[in-house]
């Protein structure tokens, strides 16, 4: 949702991102309950209005004042401040003017007024010296917020994707084979004097099965199902469990992650354990998750002969690269002789 | 044997029913979530419930949930869990709570028919059926563990272990693997012997022996 405002309107999104939530919750709330107890009280002249342009402005000069503290202190924040202030009191007057009732215009007075002052302001600030282009750096700032935004959101997308597409082979494509292998099943019964025939139709029945091996297979590359059904500290349990190499699992967590990061942290430890039983059959091995704040850590242990290292397009190489499309930071630690140690951070979003 | 059946999928369902009642299984009752489970369970009182892992709304594993809680208030009721994929973590949740018999078997083994019956009647008799997939991944893969007693064991004790883990008799254990039921009866005292297990007991609390040593065993 936010994602799709964020690619359509960003100047829209950024509004809402500078909204500060609780004061605009409160707001909100105390607006609904006015509108209720007039509604409630016979519906007389529409006082609750009064109210609202009141929160408005509160919240208002709120935003003003968010959006000018994302500039770097300087004679232009001051009077890019201003002017922001400026702006959210003239629409309020306006708001006062309409709600009471129309008649002549007389915020245009205020506008003048603020008008004026600002042109005041900026003359006495150009004839000090004052530098007042304007900020790149508030510019790149919001270009990274849209950027991460919608990147993280195309990655979200995409997770779920993969999802409907394991449920979609689960209902549809799977559960036929399963129907077909019943009915040959059934056939094969009735056959019992044709062996040869009978013969056919196991081996069609043997056909069956395999498709449904490989498509099982292909649900599992995208998303195990203990993953989606019971959470990351399950799935890395049930991880260590299946694992050849003994496997201490350490994971504490509270509530449930977003399914791309759940999806990176399980394949983190899936590869790194698959690498320990491959490059360190004799070694013990241990993985640690944690919630940090807004991060998910993730550490996978070791106590073999060390000595990995990312070689471009393989396997670790390849973690790395997916815990970098999430902003995550991904370390790897494996000298000589001292075993190895996979560390990853991966930021939660909200 | 009085069976009930919870599916979501109507094709599945209907094949199931039909497979049924061609072999004079009485399929009393039909559910297509959890909830129903529990109420159909409760009310036919059956010999043998059969579920789907995968059951709405939740669409995860709403049939585990559900088969666990029927076991716990109807004891000695069978369950027989039909999925399309093997997931050990779910076994070790049947396995561990209540009595009565307990299958786990995936869904295209049905196409077996002879072999999917006599699932069905040794998990309503009170025995256990486990997918051979579902066995592998206890038995299987695990001779870089240090230390791990499979390991004394020889390949045709390995093939045994893994028959009496499906949940097979002496007998039908012989049968598969073309030799006397001395001969498997002389292997499964050996086994019992290299791991360190009590060999009393019948076929089911065997299953459940090697099983929970199985377990213990796991990743060490």
């Amino acid at each position: 949702m936010r994602e799709r405002l964020a690619a359509a309107a960003p100047w829209l999104a950024r509004l809402a991102r500078l909204t500060p939530r609780l004061p605009a919750q409160i707001a909100g709330g105390a607006s609904l309950l006015c509108f209720v107890i007039w509604a409630i009280t016979g519906a007389g002249s529409f006082w609750p209005a009064w109210v609202w342009i009141s929160c408005a402005l509160i919240i208002g000069l709120m935003v003003a004042w968010r959006w000018s503290r994302l500039a770097p202190p300087g004679p232009r924040r001051d009077l890019e401040t201003q002017a922001a202030f400026s702006i959210v009191v003239w629409v309020y007057t306006v708001l006062n003017w309409a709600v009471g009732g129309g008649g002549s215009f007389w915020p245009v007075w205020v506008l003048i007024g603020f008008g004026i002052a600002f042109a005041v302001r900026l003359e006495w600030l150009r004839r000090q010296g004052a530098d007042l282009r304007p900020n790149r750096e508030r510019e790149l700032t919001a270009r990274v917020e849209t950027l991460t935004e919608t990147r993280r959101g195309a990655l979200d997308v995409q997770a779920a994707e993969l999802r409907r597409i394991e449920r979609d082979l689960h209902d549809g494509a799977q559960a036929r084979l399963v129907a077909l292998s019943m009915q040959l099943g059934r056939a094969e019964e009735g056959l019992a004097d044709r062996p040869e025939i009978a013969a056919l139709v196991r081996q069609a029945r043997a056909e069956a099965t395999a498709a449904n091996a490989e498509l099982r297979d292909l649900a599992r590359g995208i998303a195990p199902p203990v993953l989606s059904d019971r959470g990351l500290a399950a799935a890395v349990e049930a991880l260590g469990t299946r694992s050849p190499v003994p496997v201490a699992v350490d994971a504490q967590l509270g509530r449930r992650a977003a399914p791309v990061v759940e999806s990176a942290a399980y394949f983190v430890v899936a590869e790194s354990l698959t690498n320990v039983a491959k490059h360190a059959p004799g070694a013990r091995a241990e993985v640690t998750i944690r919630e940090a704040g807004d991060t998910l850590d993730v550490v996978v242990a070791d106590d073999g002969p060390g000595g990995a290292d990312l070689t471009a397009g393989g396997g670790l190489d390849g973690l790395r690269r997916r815990v970098a499309a999430l902003d995550g930071a991904f370390e790897l630690a494996s000298p000589a002789g001292e075993g190895t140690r996979i560390e990853v951070r991966l930021p939660c979003g909200s | 044997m009085r069976v009930v059946i919870a599916e979501d999928s109507l094709l599945l369902r209907e094949g199931l029913v039909a497979l049924l009642r061609e072999h004079e299984v009485e399929v009393v009752a039909q559910a297509e979530n959890g909830e129903g489970l529990l109420r159909i369970v409760g009310g036919h009182k059956p010999d043998l419930a059969i579920v789907d892992v995968r059951l709405p709304p939740t669409f995860t594993d709403e049939g585990i949930r559900a088969a666990v809680e029927a076991r716990r208030r109807h004891p000695g009721l069978g369950v027989l869990i039909l999925s399309q994929y093997v997931e050990p973590v779910y076994t070790a949740e049947l396995l561990a709570g209540g009595e009565g018999g307990v299958g786990y078997l995936l869904k295209e083994r049905v196409g077996d028919i002879p072999a999917f019956l006599d699932a069905i009647r040794r998990v309503a008799g009170g025995g256990t059926a486990l997918d051979r997939e579902v066995v592998a991944e206890l038995v299987g893969e695990r001779r870089n563990a240090p230390e791990n007693p499979i390991d004394a064991l020889s390949p045709r004790e390995r093939e045994v272990l893994s028959l009496m883990a499906e949940g097979r008799t002496n007998n039908a254990i012989a049968e598969t693997l073309v030799v006397t039921p001395g001969a498997v009866e002389k292997h499964v005292s050996n086994i019992f012997g290299k791991l360190n297990l009590s060999a009393a007991g019948d076929d089911h609390r065997r299953v459940l022996a090697v099983l929970a040593f199985l377990r213990a065993t796991d990743g060490g």
